[in-house]
């Protein structure tokens, strides 16, 4: 009954979508105009407007607030929080990778078990779970008296509140988001042909780059957005394990809603970090979104 | 022959290990959390000894709330954070699954214009969200309550389903379903006797990750909250200017305890992979 | 297909028709009922049957509130926030329509210069008495006329005196080299700037382009000094044994000192100041008789009583303080010496110079 995973045949998916097709999407589109579309629209509109003494919204129009996004600080600040994102993308899919593999070529009965398994640590409250990593990482922790301990150092780590924490609670964090995606795409692979790979005589890494890898790209394209998006926002991570030293862009747009008072300016911040999104999505996608 | 299986044995020897280290990474911030809500200080980052006082306080407030002597804050939010993301993982598991299938099943000029406004609630900043949501739920007279917080959360939570579920069927055939409907089958029929059940390893990491997004959310759920829809996410947030007590770490450990040990011991588990 | 469709539209009805119902809180809050200031009768203005709270999380006990409702009988939701910018960009974006509100004075000011609060009509709250009449009539509402303080309290410095022996008078001898990856601070760009120019012997509420500028530099060496910058829980820091010297709330600093008598707490001699919670009742706020009862309800000294055990505050309340035991009065960061103090002013557009320019320093270490 499992569909082998073929060559994507282009035959059968040229389909107009026709009323009934239209019909079906209809909550989808409905869902998206209404709660995604509508209230970025308002913000996009707020983002050519003035501000007021409270950082309220007046309404006129300029692009005042656009060109002050390309103030030398922000696009610094922006960058390193692309940065961030991308060393926590590429540690979780190293880490994650070989997770999600073996998941998926477990026992049937236990698979979904194990996914779970990997989910269930994010079911108790974020700030419960970073406030135990940092009493983890503390100098006077129990990872330093460990170390301490065993004789692998001599003077108690400084972890806690410097970039090297701030990746661990990122990785940590994001793990299962990059997991779970490819764990999708591993569990389709056919045994047969991971086999015929090992018995033609390719060794393990010639396996993975020839057949495995390519044929789960789905799943590894879909965890490294899922990851990636989401951690270019984050600020919350970096301000408990990283001591708030670092602004990211997410509190420079935070801090426009709260301390600034300064929301045009916020929707504008937000805006252009969602059309440079949307520029590089549109660039880097192909025509056919099935391969995405 | 024999030779390339122990290669191949070799392999899964050392992708056990290594997902046995992930595993223990996971859960090693999950035991501290246990071992602090035995914790008998007042404050839960500051080790007093061992202490099962919080324990009994949870269970005589999670009591006296079921019971209607007196209401718990804390259990309340408890309930209602638990209670909204399972009534968002369903709606979110239904639409995301539904788009990305209808997404792949046609073709039209639009589709990646589609693709690109599932990935907003993704991209943008989770305070333009609450507030823009806020403004928007004002502007259509919808009272702030269960209902703006659902819809929100199901905003920002079915992407990762319609993401997950996409790429599981990307490459796959679309012959398949027709070769069903060639046989006989109804395009019902064909749907969930065949497409579901090939979707559904993507369809349960979606669904689990909805849940968990909804579970953990603050900052949305700040802004389109009502008076009495309090999560426990924002209970704990706002706890930490008083100092987080050791009950929170109780409340936790119990719900992991139990979930862990219902997953672990659950049988009816294995009927979803058939 | 269309069955399934059908189906879909048909639980979302039921979900937005329904859901509402379960939670406790009926339509009522929503539409703006008979009752309020709208509609007094002739001698008693009589209160709505629900109060909409929108507080500072914890900081109402729950004891208050459970014994103000069997009181009154009125049914209290308490909504929250942690902090005020926070309860500012909600209320400001059209939360819901609450009753009671609980800023500090600064953003009590920017309300009433934007005509968004209410007066309060005293002869619903005689307990107003019973405040130090030393917190009436400042800058912020001159006039008493918006509103009752809850709480005040100071920003100051907190000292490990088992790690740092040496004398610590003022935000300088914080804010030294020989501290650095010690050190723990607000992470409030206002507050950091206020001590900045306190530090420099200007006026906290001094705020113009110049005076951010001759700051600039001093700020700028303190920032690369700080180890960890925190407003929430500040206290973490200091008790995991990471920093051992900064600058906190004062109710930070007391439950330090309550955990620990290591922990003293020094009000800077460059000059100290105050900040003040109040209750306040928005414009649009539908029961606003039920808000100035509560007003009264927790200006009674056996009540306010009750904040204070849970809060280390400095309570307003002469009467209250009365009934506090002496251990709470001894704690320096709740009772510091008396002393002018200054609160903090609106100061309108120039916030955003202020968040630039910590942004900035922060951003180029």
């Amino acid at each position: 009954m499992t569909p082998t995973a073929g060559l994507p045949d282009t035959r059968g998916a040229e389909r107009a979508p026709g009323l009934r097709g239209w019909l079906l999407m209809a909550p989808l589109l409905a869902w998206l105009g209404a709660f995604v579309i509508a209230p970025t629209l308002i913000m996009l509109v707020y983002s050519f407007c003035d501000r007021d003494e409270l950082g309220q919204v007046v309404f006129t129009f300029s692009w005042s607030n656009y060109t002050r996004v390309f103030d030398p600080t922000y696009l610094k600040i922006l960058l390193k929080s692309v940065y961030y994102a991308a060393i926590t993308t590429a540690i979780c899919l190293v880490v994650g990778y070989p997770v999600a593999y073996w998941v998926g070529r477990a026992p049937e009965r236990v698979r979904n078990k194990l996914l779970a398994l990997i989910m269930i640590p994010f079911w108790t409250s974020f700030l419960i779970r970073t406030y135990a990593w940092m009493t983890i990482l503390k100098s006077e922790g129990p990872l330093n008296s460990l170390l301490l301990y065993l004789g692998m150092i001599s003077t108690p780590l400084d972890i806690l509140y410097t970039p090297t924490a701030v990746v661990i609670g990122l990785v940590y964090s994001y793990l299962p988001f990059m997991i779970l995606p490819i764990y999708g795409s591993v569990e389709k692979l056919d045994n047969a042909l991971v086999e015929a790979a090992f018995d033609l005589g390719a060794g393990p890494v010639r396996a993975f780059a020839s057949v495995i890898a390519p044929l789960t790209r789905p799943g590894i394209v879909a965890g490294v957005m899922l990851v990636f998006i989401p951690a270019i926002g984050m600020f919350a991570i970096t301000d408990l394990m990283g001591g708030a030293r670092v602004p990211m862009i997410g509190n420079v747009i935070q801090n426009q809603f709260g301390q600034a008072r300064d929301w045009p300016f916020g929707a504008a911040l937000g805006m252009t970090v969602l059309l440079l999104f949307a520029a590089t999505f549109w660039l880097t996608t192909k025509k056919d979104p099935s391969a995405t | 022959m024999a030779r390339k299986l122990s290669g191949m044995r070799l392999l899964n020897l050392l992708l056990g290990g290594w997902s046995g280290l992930v595993f223990l990474f996971l859960y090693i911030p999950i035991v501290l959390l246990i071992v602090y809500s035995f914790n008998a200080s007042k404050m839960a980052i500051v080790w007093e000894g061992f202490s099962f006082k919080w324990y009994t306080a949870l269970g005589r407030e999670a009591l006296d709330h079921v019971s209607g002597t007196k209401r718990s804050p804390l259990v309340e939010s408890a309930i209602n954070s638990v209670t909204i993301a399972s009534i968002v993982t369903v709606f979110s598991v239904i639409l995301g699954t539904a788009g990305a299938w209808l997404l792949y099943r046609y073709k039209f000029p639009a589709l990646r214009s589609i693709t690109t406004l599932v990935y907003i609630p993704m991209i943008i900043p989770e305070i333009i969200m609450g507030i823009s949501l806020l403004i928007f739920f004002k502007a259509m007279s919808l009272t702030l309550g269960f209902t703006t917080v659902i819809i929100s959360h199901i905003t920002f939570c079915f992407p990762f389903v319609l993401i997950a579920v996409q790429a599981r069927l990307a490459g796959v055939d679309p012959a398949l379903e027709e070769a069903a409907m060639d046989l006989g089958a109804t395009p019902m029929k064909a749907l969930f006797l065949v497409m579901v059940p090939y979707m559904m390893p993507a369809i349960i990491s979606g669904g689990l990750m909805a849940f968990t997004l909804s579970l953990d959310e603050v900052i949305v759920t700040y802004f389109t909250r009502g008076p009495t829809s309090e999560t426990l996410p924002l209970r704990v947030y706002g706890l930490a200017k008083v100092g987080l007590s050791p009950i929170l770490n109780t409340i936790s450990a119990v719900f992991i305890v139990v979930t862990v040990a219902l997953t672990v011991a659950a049988e009816s588990v294995k009927g979803l992979n058939k | 297909m269309k069955r399934r469709l059908f189906g879909l539209i048909f639980l979302l009805g039921i979900f937005f028709g329904c859901k509402e119902k379960p939670a406790p809180t009926p339509a009522a809050s929503a539409g703006p009922g008979p009752s309020g200031s709208g509609a007094p009768t002739a001698d008693k203005p009589k209160p709505g049957k629900e109060l909409n709270l929108f507080a500072w999380s914890e900081y109402v006990p729950q004891e208050v509130i459970d014994g103000f409702s069997k009181e009154t009988g009125i049914k209290v939701n308490y909504e929250t926030y942690a902090s005020n910018e926070e309860m500012l960009s909600k209320l400001l974006a059209g939360g819901t329509n609450y009753d009671l509100i609980q800023p500090s004075e600064y953003v009590i000011e920017a309300l009433v210069k934007q005509k968004k609060l209410a007066p309060i009509d005293w002869s619903l709250v005689p307990n107003f008495k019973n405040i130090d009449p030393k917190l009436k009539g400042l800058a912020h509402d001159p006039e008493n006329k918006y509103s009752v303080p809850w709480m005040t309290g100071t920003v100051g410095i907190v000292v490990n005196t088992d790690k740092i022996k040496d004398p610590i008078k003022g935000y300088k001898d914080v804010f030294q080299k020989k501290y650095k990856g010690r050190i723990v601070s607000l992470n409030d760009s206002r507050e950091m700037v206020a001590w900045a120019l306190e530090a420099s012997g200007l006026k906290s509420n001094d705020i113009t382009p110049e005076n951010l500028a001759k700051v600039k530099p001093m700020l700028a060496e303190w920032v690369k000094l700080v180890k960890v910058f925190d407003s929430d829980s500040p206290k973490t820091a200091f008790l995991n044994g990471d920093v051992d010297i900064g600058v906190v709330w004062s109710g930070e600093a007391a439950l330090l000192y309550q955990n620990n008598k290591k922990f003293s707490y020094i009000l800077p001699e460059e000059g100290a100041h105050l900040f003040i919670d109040s209750l306040a009742i928005p414009d649009s706020a539908p029961n606003k008789v039920g808000a100035m009862m509560f007003m009264d309800y927790i200006l009674r000294p056996e009540v306010s009583k009750l904040v204070s055990e849970k809060f280390p505050y400095t309570n307003p309340n002469l009467e209250a303080r009365k009934l506090l035991t002496p251990d709470q009065l001894a704690n320096p960061a709740s009772y510091p010496p008396a002393g002018e103090r200054e609160t903090f002013r609106d100061i309108g557009k120039i916030a955003s110079e202020v968040d630039k320019l910590v942004t900035d320093l922060k951003a180029s270490n």
